[in-house]
């Protein structure tokens, strides 16, 4: 076996990295794929949050860095899917702990038993980002349709292009706002895939449920009727290789609900 | 049904006030981070594209005179290209013997410039740097300049300046 190891990057913090991690690796799992998940970054760990397993977790990618552990030792197993596994961050180590080298070893290894492995990156573009993209030979670019997301994105996506070893990268946009792409009060998803002239992998429409999953540890993937962990789903089918339409994140425009809106619509323009 | 309709008129009304007050946050979004991101990529600051302009002035003026106001300089973005876009307003087609003077006047003042350099050699390298480090950072664009007229202005006597000798 020989897994394709995929590095999720943004520049900027806060997009939904790793958010789109857990759900990615959740769903590829759920499909049937065997996936670990790699978290690289050090000191700021959050993916064990998002997957509620950081009460599992004995031994980090720094402990296998340092030899005080071996490598399955330190893979963590989902709670519900056997097939999902982590490889933690150090919490209290920093960037410098592991270098670009061995993360490339540590991918290189876990290619022989897994169909997938995701990295996720730190933000920035600094030393986390190289040790994060080192072992890639693909990557998922998120951004969401705010100006600051997208030039950080333009500026990854540059650094990318960069590097021989990844042979692709795709665009995910998330925290997409329908209602104000409607009032042209937000970017469309076409505005952005537009002027970052890269090609798109999901469309992730912002979902307060995203809010609650976190607080259980429970990636929204889990939902099946959950409108992000639909569009996270297809994201999924579209890395296997499936051609998954993307979702209309239109509402549903019933009577009731126009009224609905026409309503907060004229209280919103008399302020 | 006729609440739909209601609705769609209401704010149908609604937006077309918003227009009228102006374009959209949206539409400054693009435009702004259009701007942003040609700088980034090419590393040309808004400085260095005022110096381009102002060369750019210089070197044609031998050849046609122009309306050096209205010469418009402009990184645009297709798909993945990078076009630096030219736009100059020809006022008036030089004749030979103006292009010819302003010719020879150029090259009596490179000779100069040369015995200048000559005597005066850290002045000219620092200069040169200057010049190189900008045009390094552009290795991976490919930029056409293009020649255009400006439709708004002096439509009879507009030349292009690609015709000129």
């Amino acid at each position: 076996m020989s897994g394709r190891v995929i590095v999720i990057t943004s520049g900027k913090g806060g997009v939904g990295k790793t958010t789109t991690n857990a759900n990615i690796g959740t769903a590829l799992a759920r499909a049937g794929k065997k996936v670990v998940m790699i978290d690289t970054d050090l000191g700021l760990r959050n993916l064990d949050l998002l997957l509620g397993l950081e009460n599992r977790i004995v031994y980090t990618i720094v402990d296998v860095v340092e030899e005080r552990c071996k490598l399955k030792q330190a893979l963590v197993k989902d709670k519900k899917n056997p097939n999902l596994c982590l490889l933690a961050a150090a919490q209290t180590r920093d960037k410098t702990a592991v270098t670009e080298e061995q993360l490339k070893d540590i991918c290189e290894q876990l290619k022989k038993d897994f169909d997938f492995i995701l990295v996720d990156c730190p933000a920035g573009i600094e030393q986390g980002f190289q040790n994060a993209v080192a072992g890639a030979s693909e990557a998922i670019v998120v951004t969401t349709p705010e100006m600051s997301a997208v030039r950080d994105a333009d500026r990854i996506i540059g650094l990318l292009e960069a590097k021989e070893e990844i042979k692709s990268y795709k665009l995910l946009l998330n925290r997409v706002r329908p209602n104000l792409i409607k009032s042209n009060d937000m970017m469309s998803v076409d505005d952005v895939v537009e002027i970052l002239s890269a090609d798109l992998i999901g469309i992730i429409p912002e979902d307060t449920g995203i809010i609650t999953s976190t607080n259980k540890g429970e990636p929204i993937v889990n939902d099946e009727k959950s409108l992000a962990g639909k569009a996270y789903n297809n994201v999924a089918r579209r890395i296997i290789g499936e051609d998954v339409p993307f979702l209309n994140l239109e509402e549903p425009q019933g009577v009731m609900a126009k009224i609905k809106k026409f309503f907060s619509g004229l209280t919103g323009k008399e302020k | 049904m006729i609440l739909a309709n209601l609705y769609n008129k209401v704010l149908g009304f609604f937006r077309q006030t918003e227009k009228e007050a102006g374009e959209s946050s949206k539409d400054t979004a693009c435009n702004r981070l259009r701007v942003v991101l040609m700088q980034d990529r090419t590393n040309l600051t808004p400085e260095l594209m005022e110096r381009m302009r102002r060369e750019m002035i210089d070197l044609l003026s031998k050849y046609v005179e122009m309306d050096k106001e209205a010469l418009e300089l402009n990184l645009e973005q297709d798909g993945d290209q990078v076009a630096l876009m030219l736009s100059i307003p020809v006022i008036r087609a030089k004749d030979e013997d103006e292009i010819k003077a302003a010719l020879e006047a150029e090259d009596k003042a490179k000779e100069e410039t040369e015995e200048c350099s000559q005597e005066n050699e850290t002045d000219e390298t620092g200069d040169s740097d200057e010049e190189e480090n900008s045009s390094e950072d552009d290795i991976n664009e490919s930029e056409t300049v293009e020649t255009s007229e400006d439709e708004n202005e002096q439509t009879e006597d507009d030349t292009k300046t690609k015709k000129e000798p």
